[in-house]
């Protein structure tokens, strides 16, 4: 009969996609859509992958599909990005087994690089049908149904879950399902769908099969409008006055929250689908004279609504998004309490929130390595390298990153997946005189950097590429990847070779010790001396990961500040920065926090008057 | 009835598992429960916030609105001042009287305000609270980690919602089993600090 169950957001997807029959999913970590794949892993007789990119982890969910089981790739809004070029063919094509898209966002930007709204990508760009769940259990609910309506319509379904969604944790029924019930894969040839090609179509006058299957789409989508006026995701609430509120996705969940705190009822549509529903929301604008459309993050819906009023001729103030409220960050209900109270200033708020004085100022806190993480002896000596080489060093994303913050500000650019390779490339050939380095994490540059790499080995490049190789994704709390030697199960899995793959690709392949301080400096120095490009790969385990395991990363001692040597120099805090060495400014020394540190010692060599031992 | 409760902290001070036993012990009673959490950069040193929000009646977003907490514990000093704007005007605090330094602070950027600031400005602005030193008990007990164990022993004791005696029996359900014992005293000396 099925159960009850308190998890996560993300859970309840991956629960979704379970009951409905999924028997491939594949994606590539990245907060917050992380644990939806890793849910996979409870479940038998499912291919769940840890794909090297998005755009790989679609290929392999389409291919799942185009065989006529249910699938699933999964990814956040950075790799909706990636996965672009493929939805932009599968959106032509249609599918055949049932295929489910998640692009998870995370407005704020709270753990990502930029802030955006797929929604854009997966609807109005490649014009497929999204599903934005207003809450955790519908989420679950959208899933189930997609799937359906991906085999009624042929269409690759979209779930636009935000990162309020995905992080929350609610009661969510887990229902039993029939595994027999589930379609076998069996191949069937659609040559005139799946072959993507620039061929005539005779029985359509002889348009070429792109704009075929292009006008295909653009009838589909009319049916999409069609199919949801009846959907249970879109709804009108009963409300006074002549100011509609419509809520998307979250949106629709901060409405509802603060329509507790007003002292007016407000008609609501719920439109949690996109296309919208065309006759309801006319209906709903019928007797309005404004409505506020609140959605994570782009006037989307807002411009939909915008044109359909322009469609029909409707003199409508149709405010959101564009402007009306915040057109950036994430939604909260007090945006809504404001918005609302901006375009009906009578309306009284109970309960008006009063903040609260604090006289005092609150220090900013930035993330670190960890105390005991390998990185931070390797950033401090790529450091070393580069202000003594007066080296430019171009940054990637994951845990390495925070050397581009205070205190050691290595990093001069972060972009996105792999670009920093690429783009240490160009500063050479732009006749940049200093040497370039890049700083890459594994994962990362078994995402996208490896293209980087090989494109600068075969341009004749000059580059130090250092790969931070800790065995695992960390910063999303430790996937496995294609040089882990691991699977998504836990088990033993083909490694990437990285000295073969050097050889291949023509860079000359240096390992280093990251706890090992001195051969790793003097390694840098060997390598930004050579000609072409060199591959420094610097192994050592994520110790947060290790430590938690048992795994013993070096000979624990113990470490304490003369405070006699110490002069305050802050070298210590400044070019290694391990969150144990506290400075104590009334003093002008520095102290370890026994409560703070692992004992690694690496420390002790950053202190030119050996005040540390 | 409703009970808003705001976990705010630094990332590795277990506030994850504080949110699971009041969560549990609210789905027990029957009671409607919805959370979230911000974990971006939780196991790197960032701040970390749980919401859990407790109710008969439905509940919607998963956010504590600003000023409609109930009660906010603050598991790091200057985390729980960044998240004082949560809590309602008849609401209360448990703040762990212990700082984390930031990077920015010890490069001497910010300045870290002093305990004694501290006291005063969160006295001047909340009415209702305790200040305790749950950090440095967990560390007399033998583990840091344990400051969330401790600082609901302090809840169980001063929160009629919560139970003493039922809330620690759903501590000893959850807890993992080489921290049982640890975990029972840290919650005991939690009652004891108040």
């Amino acid at each position: 009969m099925g159960e009850k169950k308190y998890v996560m957001g993300n859970f309840a997807i991956t629960r979704g996609a379970v009951e409905s029959g999924v028997q491939v999913a594949a994606g590539y970590p990245g907060t917050p859509s992380t644990e939806i794949l890793e849910g996979f892993a409870e479940y038998q007789g499912i291919h769940a992958e840890w794909s090297c990119n998005e755009k790989v982890a679609l290929e392999v969910a389409l291919g799942a599909s185009l065989s006529n089981v249910r699938s699933m790739a999964v990814m956040k809004h950075n790799g909706t990005n990636v996965a672009t070029d493929l939805l932009m063919h599968l959106n032509f094509t249609g599918i055949s087994g049932g295929l489910v898209v998640i692009s998870a966002d995370d407005p704020a930007g709270h753990s990502s690089q930029n802030e955006e709204d797929s929604r854009i990508l997966v609807h109005t760009y490649a014009n497929l049908p999204v599903f934005d769940p207003s809450n955790a259990i519908e989420a679950k609910s959208m899933v189930k149904d997609a799937y359906e309506l991906s085999e009624k319509t042929e269409m690759c379904f979209i779930l636009r879950p935000v990162m309020r969604v995905c992080h929350s944790r609610a009661v969510i029924p887990f229902e039993d399902y029939d595994e027999a019930s589930f379609p076998k894969a069996q191949w069937r040839d659609d040559r005139d769908r799946y072959i993507m090609s620039g061929v005539e179509v005779p029985e359509l006058g002889g348009i070429k099969r792109p704009q075929a299957r292009h006008r295909w789409l653009n009838n589909k989508y009319k049916e999409l409008q069609e199919l949801f006026e009846g959907s249970p995701y879109n709804h009108v609430e009963d409300g006074e006055g002549n100011i509609g509120l419509v809520g998307c996705g979250i949106g629709y969940t901060y409405i509802k929250e603060a329509a507790g705190m007003l002292g007016k009822k407000y008609p609501i549509l719920k439109l949690c689908t996109l296309p919208i529903p065309k006759k309801k929301v006319l209906g709903f604008l019928q007797d309005k004279e404004k409505v506020i459309v609140f959605e994570e993050l782009e006037p989307v819906v807002e411009n939909l609504i915008k044109q359909l009023c322009q469609e029909n001729r409707i003199p409508m103030e149709v405010l959101g998004r564009s402007g009306f409220y915040p057109p950036d960050g994430e939604l909260t209900a007090q945006m809504v309490l404001d918005a609302v109270k901006k375009a009906d200033p009578q309306v009284k708020v109970i309960e008006e929130f009063q903040a609260r004085k604090i006289d005092i100022e609150i220090p900013v806190r930035t993330r670190t390595q960890c105390v005991g993480c390998s990185y931070r002896g390797l950033l401090y000596n790529v450091k070393r390298i580069a202000r003594r080489y007066k080296g430019i060093v171009f940054g990637d994303i994951g845990c390495h990153d925070a050397g581009s913050f205070k205190p050691l500000e290595l990093q001069s650019t972060i972009y996105c997946m792999g670009a920093s390779v690429g783009m240490a490339t160009g500063a050479f050939f732009a006749g940049e005189k200093r040497p370039v380095f890049s700083i890459i994490g594994d994962s990362t540059f078994f995402h996208l950097g490896l293209n980087g790499l090989i494109n600068a080995s075969y341009q004749n490049g000059k580059q130090v590429v250092v790969l931070c190789d800790n065995a695992t994704t960390a910063m999303t709390g430790f996937q496995p990847h294609a040089g882990s030697g691991i699977n998504l199960y836990g088990e033993s899995a083909k490694k990437v070779d990285l000295d073969k793959f050097g050889e291949a690709i023509g860079v000359s392949v240096h390992h280093v010790d990251p706890y090992d301080n001195k051969r790793t400096y003097e390694t840098l120095k060997e390598a930004v001396q050579e000609e072409g490009v060199s591959l420094v790969v610097s192994s050592g385990a994520c110790y947060l990961k290790g430590s938690r395991e048992g795994i013993k990363f070096f000979e624990p001692r113990e470490v304490h500040v003369d405070q006699e040597r110490c002069n305050g120099c802050m070298v210590c805090i400044n070019d290694f920065g391990c969150p144990a060495l506290i400075y104590e400014a009334d003093k002008k020394k520095v102290h370890i926090d026994e409560l703070t540190c692992v004992h690694c010692g690496m420390c002790a060599v950053v202190c030119k008057r050996g005040a540390i031992s | 009835m409703k009970k808003d409760i705001l976990i705010a902290g630094v990332g590795g001070q277990g506030s994850l598992f504080a949110t699971n036993v009041l969560c549990q012990y609210a789905l027990e009673r029957g009671l409607n429960v919805l959370g979230t959490e911000t974990i971006g950069a939780a196991q790197r040193g960032g701040s970390v916030v749980s919401h859990m929000r407790i109710s008969d009646q439905p509940i919607y977003s998963p956010l504590v609105p600003p000023g409609r907490g109930d009660v906010l514990l603050g598991m790091e000093s200057i985390e729980f001042l960044r998240n004082i704007k949560i809590l309602a005007r008849n609401g209360y605090y448990i703040l762990n009287l212990y700082s984390l330094p930031t990077v920015y602070t010890n490069l001497g950027i910010d300045r870290y305000p002093s305990e004694d600031e501290i006291v005063a400005a969160v006295k001047e602005a909340c009415e209702k609270g305790y200040i305790i030193p749950a950090t440095v008990k967990a560390a007399e007990l033998g583990n840091t980690q344990m400051t969330n164990v401790v600082m609901l022993g302090v809840l169980g004791k001063v929160d009629d919602f919560f139970e003493y005696s039922e809330v620690k029996k759903i501590v000893e359900k959850i807890s993992p089993k080489k921290f049982l014992k640890e975990n029972l005293m840290a919650y005991e000396a939690g009652r004891e600090l108040v």
